[in-house]
């Protein structure tokens, strides 16, 4: 009999299908992975369990009997700890308090300083030596690092001592001594008999943790099998079906070397918050990687030539023009686009129409003062039409849209006003892989057309195949140039791990 | 992300952590400040007279503040303490006046009151967290219907408090003035509630909602009983009006309620809740206070008196705003 | 197309029937409440209270908490500063408002330079501007009589002016097609729902965020300034603090037009019926042969029973 079973669990917000049928068999003693791209429905399946959503149909058995998971506090009661992907912290609230919140010790009407310090402070210890510089029981959460905050989620679903535990990425932040010491843990709650989901996108780290994979692929199990019995080559296959290899069939990327005489940008030792003397450059018509781990530094370098954050010194050139960025405004009056994968915070404008969204830029850039819809409407619908967007109306909002189409929308809002240089920040995160093939076969007619892109990219395959140069940072410097026949997957991972290592 | 959040939040980690743990320590410096500027310019002032008249007439806005900190701990406001201070105070009296001015009938009466500002608070705390109204606006609606309550309790201001009542208030007992002794009992309560688990409830729901939910914290109960304490320190604040008023008027609360928010924004509480202290809405008040008397100290001309009052105060908040960000940094 | 519930659900279909309803209402309770000449005069009232709201649902849907706390304040001062420029002359008009509305949009940008540049949440900010400005109104009066509504503005907020209707009403209707027009229209309307709606994105999208934020709250104290102007026109003279009665009322119009707290939707069409719906029901209770306590108690129950009808918050679980 199964620890947890779940059958047929689905749920939808209005037209948006997050789940469809999620299945999932869970036996004590061991790991579970749950694998899927972006999107498919891994959270939402996650969340149904810990009670913090809502299934509309779909049967859930716990030892054999059905349960109804009310909510987290019925979750909690029914022996289910999760680690939440969007963490569940208090920020103002201490490491220890944060670790103890879910069940805080009392003694008579007050809390138990003492027992909650014990408490806390075993799970600290779970991961002495690696929880870094600040890192303390009487800190606070906000000013921890990312990483760090991490470890904190975790200690908090450990110290449930749940016989169910769910991971849904918990992995995301942290360096490999910290993973590693979180699967020591892990191996000694499954000898203790726990049960565990655990969610990651990273392939070394299901194989060497996992007994088991189910694959969610659109909102629907797909399959379950032996990690033993599966090849990492089977797995994506079934993750992404029989478009898999949509994105490496595309075209290799043009031989063409740009002469250095028509730059697009050029960056000159470069620093800021997040990168150190980071110089490059970008002709006019090619397109330039960035690769590494993911937070090297690429992003920070993006935002700042764009204006959203800081540059300390070097110098920035724009088609051989000093250019010294304030904000956004000034980035994109110069001619500089910026679409960042992460389309909620820096994207989209949530709530209203899609033609709201589509505008803003040629608003600036044209200095506009009123706003005819009927005219933006045809200036808009070029943009929407080569990037093949499929969307019912401009006045829909554009909540109506699925993750890919809006994110063609905020790439379509830089069309409207030809940009000179296209900064794309990790673009096509968490958007299904039609869109991705639409929005790089688009990205290579841009750059036909002498725009000068800097693609970063957290999937390596999109960089390989996209980019004619690539740049590997690490630790917020370029550490390596890939060029040629240079730019393969193995010397790519070779560099980006080059330091970790 | 280990570059990009790599923050430098801990160069300065120390002075943080100091600023962190006592959020109230801006407030007190300007408080200490405001009491040496009133010392300078009426040395009596500063004497022991000078103070408990001082504490006597801030102690009801004193309590008034911390009944809204509790509820802006949980990132949610309370428009309608005002009109919970005025209700409870015409129930008091009324009921005091009514049952005869005994001790008994004194102790019944505010037991009375305390059951009417909890009440209250239940009320505001269900319109906000249960039916998931805006706080501003439901708050508001609840205080116009206290109002209306208070009114029909006592349609004109002005029946008098028992004599036993305001004499205890404004009196001494060992030499001591009686309303230390309040400022003590006040104390010790709020040191209590600081340890209990429904104040690290509310703060970690100010914190981040869904974030609470999510960890399993009853959130819906958990701002119920942010407005029910709420409701409990307005009827507590109540009863300072009452001693140091010694009458009864429905609309006594009024213009209270602006200030008990000023008074806890300037002690360093965030209004988005996660973030704050009792202990700072209680300075906060008393800097109202003190800026109050201070400008009626320096020789302002009558007519200027509110401006400056206002200019000042108004200055406090910036202050206050962002030196609690800085700490917070 | 809609279904019949949603468009049930639009918050002007709501605010509208609720105005059938009450109006019904108030014509069964006390017969002639519903004459023209009682609407009209229900009217006029309600334009005063939507033309504050006019400011403030400008500042709620710029986001950020916004909400402007000080309008009452500046209502205040506005009346007392034309009564005193104009006292009883129509020559002293012009003046009057060109004075009025510099001190309206001068206390908006404080209120807004405090909010973009020093990131005080408006609700302090507009909260501590509130106090100033009531001083400041002790201050103004210190001595001098107040004075007195030009007849030309009295008749121009209570006369028929065109068509049987007053000025104040035929302002309020062109407030009414400038906010519109302000909103859907231009570039600026656009981009006041983007930085309510989700400021970072706007901000990355080339949106100048301050500006914009800072010229909604100079847009308030401005349409504060005007409904002060009229008051006194409505009033004849004007009393201390006359404009206190305007502060959470017009947040409350704003919200029972549809307009939410948290800003990024919402119009003013809906806020104009929301400042109706409002002063009629204020009306219907003044009508009724109850004392002060229970109209209070009726009034504040009401406006809770009615918010039940508008946007409530998203429950945590989903």
């Amino acid at each position: 009999m199964s620890k947890l079973k779940l059958s047929g669990v689905a749920k939808s917000y209005g037209a948006t299908v997050a789940l469809s049928r999620g299945d999932l068999e869970l036996e004590a003693g061991e790991v579970h992975v749950l694998i899927g791209s972006n999107g498919s429905g891994k959270s939402t399946l996650c969340k149904i369990v810990a009670g913090s959503v809502k299934p509309d149909s779909g049967e859930v058995l716990l030892d054999g009997n059905p349960v109804t998971v009310t909510g987290p506090q019925a979750a909690k009661a029914l022996g289910i700890g999760i680690f939440y992907q969007e963490l569940s912290l208090a920020g103002h609230r201490t490491v220890e308090e944060n670790i103890c919140l879910p069940d805080l010790p009392m003694r008579g009407p007050f809390i138990d300083r003492k027992a909650l310090s014990q408490r806390a402070a075993r799970y600290i210890a779970l991961f002495d030596g690696v929880t870094g510089q600040g890192f303390s029981a009487d800190a606070t959460v906000d000013s921890l690092r990312a990483d760090q905050r991490q470890l904190v989620e975790i200690m908090k679903a450990l110290a449930t001592e749940a016989p169910i535990l769910i991971f849904d990425e918990p992995t995301s932040a942290l360096d490999r001594s910290q993973v590693e010491r979180f699967f020591e843990i892990l191996r000694r709650l499954k000898e203790n008999g726990r049960a565990m989901v655990f969610i990651s996108h990273r392939m070394d780290e299901i194989f060497a943790i996992g007994d088991r994979v189910t694959v969610i692929r659109d909102g629907a199990t797909v399959g379950t099998s032996r990690i033993s019995e599966a090849k990492p080559a089977e797995v994506i296959h079934l993750m992404v079906g029989e478009q898999e290899d949509l994105v490496e069939r595309q075209a290799p990327a043009s031989a063409a070397q740009p002469s250095a005489g028509d730059a697009a940008l050029t960056g000159k030792h470069l620093t800021g918050p997040g990168f150190a003397d980071v110089s490059f450059q970008v002709a006019k018509g090619e397109i330039l990687g960035f690769g590494g781990l993911h937070g090297q530094g690429q992003s920070a370098v993006l935002r700042a030539i764009f204006g959203a954050s800081t540059v300390d010194s070097g110098e920035v050139l724009l088609g051989g023009e000093r250019f010294t960025p304030k904000n956004p405004r000034q980035a994109i009056t110069h001619g500089i686009a910026y679409v960042s994968g992460d389309r909620g915070r820096d994207g989209i404008i949530q709530g209203r129409p899609i033609l709201e969204n589509l505008t803003p830029v040629h608003f600036l850039r044209e200095r506009l003062f009123l706003a005819r819809p009927s005219a933006l409407r045809a200036k808009a619908q070029p943009a929407m039409g080569s990037l093949r967007t499929k969307f019912g109306g401009f006045a829909l909002p554009i909540g109506s849209l699925s993750g890919g189409n809006q994110q063609k929308v905020v790439i379509a809002r830089w069309l409207i006003d030809r940009p000179d240089v296209l900064l794309l920040d990790d673009p096509t995160k968490g958007i299904d892989l039609s869109a991705k093939a639409d929005l790089f076969s688009l990205i290579r007619e841009l750059a036909a057309q002498g725009l000068g892109i800097v693609l970063y990219s957290s999937e390596d395959a999109e960089l390989l195949v996209n980019a004619d140069r690539i740049l590997v940072f690490n630790g917020g410097r370029i550490t390596r140039e890939l060029t040629g026949t240079d730019r393969t997957r193995y010397n790519l991972y070779e560099a980006a791990y080059e330091a970790a290592a | 992300m280990t570059v990009d959040t790599a923050s430098p939040a801990h160069r300065s980690g120390s002075i943080k952590r100091f600023f962190e743990r006592f959020p109230f320590l801006p407030a007190l410096i300007i408080l200490i400040v405001l009491l040496v500027l009133n010392g300078i310019y009426q040395p009596r002032s500063v004497s022991m007279i000078g103070i408990t008249s001082l504490v006597k007439t801030y102690l009801a806005l004193m309590l008034l503040a911390v009944a809204q900190t509790y509820v802006v701990y949980a990132g949610d406001i309370d428009l309608s303490v005002g009109a919970i201070l005025s209700l409870v105070n015409v129930v008091v009296i009324t009921l005091m006046q009514q049952w005869g001015g005994g001790a008994l009938p004194i102790f019944g009466a505010m037991a009375a009151g305390l059951a009417v500002g909890l009440a209250c608070g239940v009320v505001n705390g269900i319109v906000v967290a249960a039916f998931r109204l805006q706080a501003i606006v439901a708050t508001f609606a609840t205080s116009i219907f206290f109002t209306g309550l208070a009114l029909y309790v006592m349609p004109v201001a002005g029946t008098p408090a028992p004599t036993a009542f305001w004499r205890t208030y404004g009196g001494s007992l060992f030499q001591v003035p009686f309303v230390f002794y309040v400022v003590a009992v006040l104390a010790a309560l709020l040191f209590a509630l600081t340890r209990t688990r429904l104040v690290t409830h509310l703060l970690s729901v100010g914190d981040d909602a869904p974030a609470a939910f999510q960890t399993g914290l009853p959130v819906t109960a958990i701002r119920i009983k942010g407005y029910a304490l709420c409701g409990l320190f307005s009827a507590l604040a109540a009863f300072c009006v009452t001693g140091d008023t010694a009458s009864g008027d429905p609309l006594v609360g009024g213009k209270m309620t602006l200030f008990s928010v000023a008074a806890a924004v300037l002690g360093g509480s965030a209004l988005s809740g996660g973030f704050g202290t009792v202990v700072g809405s209680v300075v906060g008040a008393l800097i109202i206070g003190l800026i109050n008397s201070l400008v009626y100290f320096i020789g302002t001309p009558s007519e200027w008196q509110n401006l400056v009052q206002g200019l000042a105060i108004l200055l406090a908040l910036m202050i206050g705003v962002l030196v609690g960000r800085m700490a917070r940094r | 197309m809609m279904s019949a519930v949603a468009f049930f659900k639009q918050p002007l279909v709501v605010a509208l029937a609720l105005i059938a309803a009450l109006l019904l209402l108030g014509e069964t309770l006390s017969p002639g409440f519903a004459s023209g000449q009682q609407i009209l005069r229900l009217l006029i009232v309600a334009a005063l209270l939507g033309i504050v709201a006019a400011g403030q649902n400008l500042v709620i849907l710029g986001g950020r908490e916004g909400i402007d706390l000080s309008v009452g304040g500046v209502v205040s001062l506005s009346a007392i500063i034309a009564g005193n420029l104009m006292d009883g002359s129509n020559a002293g008009i012009p003046v009057a408002i060109l004075g009025c509305i510099a001190a309206g949009a001068f206390f908006g940008l404080a209120n807004g330079l405090g909010v973009t540049l020093l990131r005080i949440p408006p609700l302090v900010m507009t909260l501590g501007m509130l106090g100033v400005l009531q001083g400041l109104l002790v201050v103004i009066r210190q001595g001098i009589p107040s004075g007195k509504a030009a007849p030309g503005l009295s008749e121009f907020v209570t006369q028929p002016v065109l068509f049987g209707l007053p000025g104040i009403i035929w302002l309020w209707i062109a407030i009414g097609l400038f906010m519109a027009f302000l909103l859907k229209r231009t570039v600026f309307g656009q981009r006041i729902y983007a930085i309510g709606s989700n400021e970072h994105s706007a901000f990355m999208a080339g949106v100048p965020v301050g500006v914009i934020r800072v010229s909604l709250f100079v847009l308030s104290g401005v349409f504060a300034a005007i409904a002060g102007i009229c008051l006194l026109g409505y009033s004849g003279s004007s009393f201390a603090n006359v404009g206190e009665q305007y502060m959470l009322p017009s947040i409350i119009a704003v919200v029972f037009g549809g307009t939410p707290l948290a800003g990024g939707k919402g119009g003013y069409t809906g806020t104009m019926a929301g400042a109706v719906l409002l002063v009629i029901l204020q009306s219907i209770l003044t009508t009724v042969n109850i004392d002060e306590s229970g109209r209070q108690m009726v009034f504040g129950a009401t406006l809770l029973v009615l918010m039940l009808f508008y946007g409530r918050g998203k429950a945590l679980r989903t």
